[in-house]
């Protein structure tokens, strides 16, 4: 692992990127971050004719701007109240679906030959209450079913596992394969051995329409016309990995794709000597936290940020800053005298039901969705099943139905 | 704490921000003056502080009384002084502070005057992070007010008038300095018929850089012009440094370098103005390299476009650098328009009361331009680093760790995820600039093409103790 990452970029050169569009291609992804990128490698390692288009850079969006965690444990957005017996299924598959992801990420430096950063030192979950304490351990009893190894610790055995937390929190559990990735270097390592696969790689490219080539349907014939701010491609197969922008997209094509979008806040702080090893999170109010292998710490979990009009960044509160650093200094009080260097923001776009949109529409054949809401964590598993499924002889490829793209079409 | 109590918010003391405050609260109106520093003055007028060597403001020259007196005019009943307060960002209306001691305070004013001043233009080449190497701004500080030299061998290198008056106060001060250098040509004739032209309104300032001339001269100090500094080395800190001649771009000509011994290498190339309030406010910019690169984009009376619902007023070097008596006219303009928006001053006496300080803008603004003419930066500046040369000094970001990120992007932003040039304590002021230079010659590009890294706040480093507020609760998370 002797590349680091900032040296494969070269890849987007004028002679390549900046070069007109091919005028034809097997597939065209559409979107540059973590879900597109790691598609056109898998696609292109199977030897599939691949053309990325990007409007803006590669990994500028959601799979830049995220912390970079993987998180396995049931976080506080996923539980409810009083959960019924079918939710605890339902959450145990999606632990489930969290560990296989895992071992994705257990070989994926050694898959793209890169340092990319990835760490599996454990994540904690903090509960400061007795009613957080209560849904902690019925949460770690779902993870244990599912097969996710978590431990609960209280009083002097946390205060001697953790000592830099707060000594008054009721509790916490710890789960150890829970871990991060550099966010910033995922995505574009993917794209450059997509590139060195064959891949091709347009940046700076608006797509602003996509018409259906009439009398289409045979996998042979072009079935897309993708019209460009740099020309035209024909295509056999679309897949819109525009993350929080996959609506806008769909609704061309008449198919209706319900996003929730949310801005989310992130804080940066100087470094200081590295200490905390595993990642934190609060079962009960809106944090992540972590110590970088640059010594920085990240902070964040769910904050809102402002939302803008692209190609302007949702724009950080106040608010959210003042907040999220509060319950970020209740856990761990001794980053007081850390200073803030900078906060940022990335988009979050979800669905009703948090699982992914993965597929192929059977309305529109060849148009084909990836969108996950915990995008960074399950992307590059899902693309690689969205590329399994899509190499696969045709009307042999499967995907999970509960990813159904048509599902939430109205 | 939000405080509601002012009319107007002025960031910023120095001049332009004292003379924009006085002027405004002369008609009535409330104001908050905030400025970062214990004292107000600016760096131009800074003010002597507890333990400093001299005490006795006489010995100090006639800029430290001007300054006195301007200062003075900030005691008026109407006007809130706020020191070491610094501004971590701009929502909408409203401006957020924070103090050491007294933590957050927020302010909402019916009108914002930004004056934030400008800092020493970093200029970066091999060695330039070496000890030893210093800005003139950080020079002067410890010269003028500790009566400490940095070195006992001082060497030069600079541009402008900077250049000169620097290195002629430094020699005055008694400061070691055994060579000055300036990039700029010898002025030609025609050069400097064009500063004679517009002298008239400008004999103090003219007076001045005879008098720094002479200094010089009488202390046998060369001055050699159209020389560049192009490296410094040394180990632990600087022992040598090279100079090279330049041709008309500043780039240095092989064959012409001269290399000193040295144990201080003093820069003073110019400034760049802070401009980050600006740029979260999604004000529009010009680009200047001589007064500083981009400059924020407003009429004469300061008056700029921006997101915000109030009016926001830029004064100042921090809005392009034309120095302190063009600064304090652009504050004391800002004032009026700001007392007749508020409605304490009729248009006609606005009009009246401003035609002196427009007349005085306007003639230091045409000696400033004839100066900039005999001293104008060029882009020879940007390529004076090797592939090894430290460009983000806070990450330890080389060259040749930029240039493969540089080749498939243009955007700042792009670069900084990619090799962590730009994301450190001085939150790019020292490297930005020089990355988007590197950026425009890979793309063939005029540098004034290349923007800003996405602005984020705060726009400076603050404790995380001094800004958490428990009292602010998220939503409820739990699916409804």
């Amino acid at each position: 692992m002797s590349e680091r990452a900032p040296f494969l970029v070269g890849y987007l050169d004028n002679e390549t990127n900046q070069s007109d569009l091919p005028p034809s291609s097997d597939v065209v992804i559409i979107g540059g971050g973590l879900l597109g990128t790691s598609l056109a490698y898998y696609l292109s390692k199977s030897g599939v004719e691949t053309v990325l288009i990007e409007r803006d850079d590669i990994n500028r969006e959601a799979s830049g701007t995220n912390a970079g965690s993987f998180h396995f444990q049931i976080a506080l957005h996923q539980l409810t109240p009083n959960m019924s017996e079918s939710e605890k299924r339902r959450l145990a598959d999606e632990v489930r679906l969290q560990v296989d992801a895992a071992s994705l990420w257990d070989e994926i430096e050694q898959e793209l030959d890169a340092d990319l950063g990835v760490h599996f030192d454990g994540g904690i979950m903090v509960a400061e209450s007795d009613d957080e304490m209560r849904v902690l351990k019925e949460k770690d009893v779902i993870e244990k079913e599912a097969g996710l190894e978590s431990h609960i610790l209280t009083g002097d055995e946390m205060r001697a596992f953790a000592p830099y937390l707060a000594p008054d929190l009721a509790g916490i559990s710890f789960c150890p394969r829970e871990g991060h990735a550099n966010s910033l270097l995922v995505g574009p390592t993917y794209a450059y051995r997509a590139w060195q696969n064959g891949a091709l790689f347009r940046t700076g490219c608006d797509v602003t329409r996509i018409e259906r080539v009439s009398g289409g349907g045979d996998l042979k014939g072009k079935r897309f016309r993708v019209i460009t701010s740099r020309g035209v491609i024909e295509c056999n197969r679309v897949v819109n990995a525009t993350g929080a922008w996959a609506a806008e997209l769909s609704a061309q094509l008449g198919l209706h794709i319900p996003l929730g979008l949310s801005g989310l806040h992130v804080n940066v702080t100087e470094p200081r000597e590295y200490f905390l090893k595993s990642m934190i999170q609060h079962i009960g109010r809106r944090l992540t936290l972590k110590q970088t292998h640059n010594n920085t710490f990240i902070i964040g979990g769910g904050w809102p940020s402002r939302e803008e009009k692209f190609p302007k960044r949702y724009s950080n509160t106040w608010s959210s800053t003042t907040g999220n650093l509060a319950v970020a200094l209740r856990v761990l009080p001794m980053l007081a005298d850390v200073k803030l260097l900078r906060t940022w923001s990335g988009v979050w776009a979800y669905t009703k039901d948090f699982k992914p949109i993965l597929g192929e529409s059977e309305k529109v054949p060849g148009y084909h969705i990836a969108m996950v809401p915990t995008g960074f964590t399950l992307g590059p598993m899902v693309a690689q099943m969205l590329s399994q499924y899509m190499t696969a002889a045709p009307g042999k490829g499967k995907l999970p139905t509960e990813f159904n793209i048509d599902r939430e079409v109205a | 704490m939000i405080d509601s109590q002012f009319d107007l918010v002025v960031i910023g003391g120095g001049p332009a921000g004292i003379a924009a405050t006085s002027t405004a609260a002369s008609f009535g109106l409330k104001v908050a003056i905030i400025d970062e520093r214990a004292t107000f003055g600016g760096q131009i007028f800074k003010r002597l502080g507890e333990g400093f060597a001299i005490q006795s403001p006489d010995d100090l020259g006639k800029d430290y009384a001007r300054g006195a007196r301007l200062i003075d005019e900030l005691d008026q009943p109407r006007i809130s002084k706020f020191t070491a307060t610094t501004v971590l960002t701009i929502e909408a209306n409203q401006i957020i502070t924070s103090h050491p001691v007294e933590g957050v305070r927020s302010f909402n004013p019916k009108a914002l005057v930004i004056a934030p001043g400008a800092y020493d233009r970093p200029v970066v080449f091999p060695g330039w992070t070496l000890p030893g190497v210093m800005t003139a701004g950080a020079v002067q500080t410890l010269v003028k007010t500790q009566q400490i030299s940095p070195g006992k061998r001082i060497f030069f290198a600079g541009s402008g008038p900077l250049a000169l008056a620097f290195s002629a106060q430094l020699i005055k001060y008694g400061a070691p300095v055994f060579k000055v250098i300036e990039s700029a040509p010898f002025p030609s004739p025609a050069k400097l018929l064009g500063l004679l032209s517009s002298v008239n309104g400008n004999w103090d300032l003219a007076g001045d850089a005879l008098r720094y001339r002479s200094t010089l001269l009488s202390k046998r100090v060369p001055f050699h012009y159209g020389r560049i500094i192009i490296k410094a080395e040394g180990s632990g800190r600087v022992e040598e440094v090279t100079h090279a001649r330049v041709d008309r771009d500043w780039n240095p000509i092989p064959g012409t370098e001269v290399v000193e011994s040295a144990d201080t290498l003093c820069l003073g190339y110019g400034f760049f103005p802070s401009h980050e309030l600006f740029r979260l406010l999604d004000c529009n910019f010009d680009y200047d390299e001589t007064r500083g690169g981009f400059t924020v984009a407003k009429d004469h009376w300061g008056l700029t476009e921006s997101s915000s619902p109030i009016p926001i007023y830029a004064v100042g070097d921090g809005t392009g650098v034309t120095g302190s008596y063009s600064a304090e006219a652009q504050g004391r303009l800002a004032g009026l328009h700001i007392a007749n928006h508020l409605g304490s001053l009729s248009t006609t006496e606005r009009d009246t009361q401003s035609k002196g300080f427009l007349k005085e803008l306007n003639q230091r603004n045409k000696f400033q331009r004839a100066i900039n003419k005999m001293f104008e930066v060029k882009q020879g500046i940007y390529q004076l680093a090797d592939a090894n040369t430290v460009i983000c000094r806070c990450e330890s970001v080389k060259a040749k760790e930029i240039d493969p990120v540089i080749d498939s992007t243009c955007d700042l932003s792009v670069v900084k995820s990619y090799s962590r040039a730009g994301m450190g304590l001085c939150q790019a002021r020292n490297c930005q600039r020089q990355i988007a230079a590197m950026i425009a010659k890979r793309h063939d590009r005029s540098i004034s093409e290349i923007n800003f890294q996405t602005p984020r706040m705060p726009v400076k480093p603050v404790e995380i103790g001094k800004i958490a507020d428990p009292s602010i609760r998220e939503e409820k998370y739990f699916i409804q």
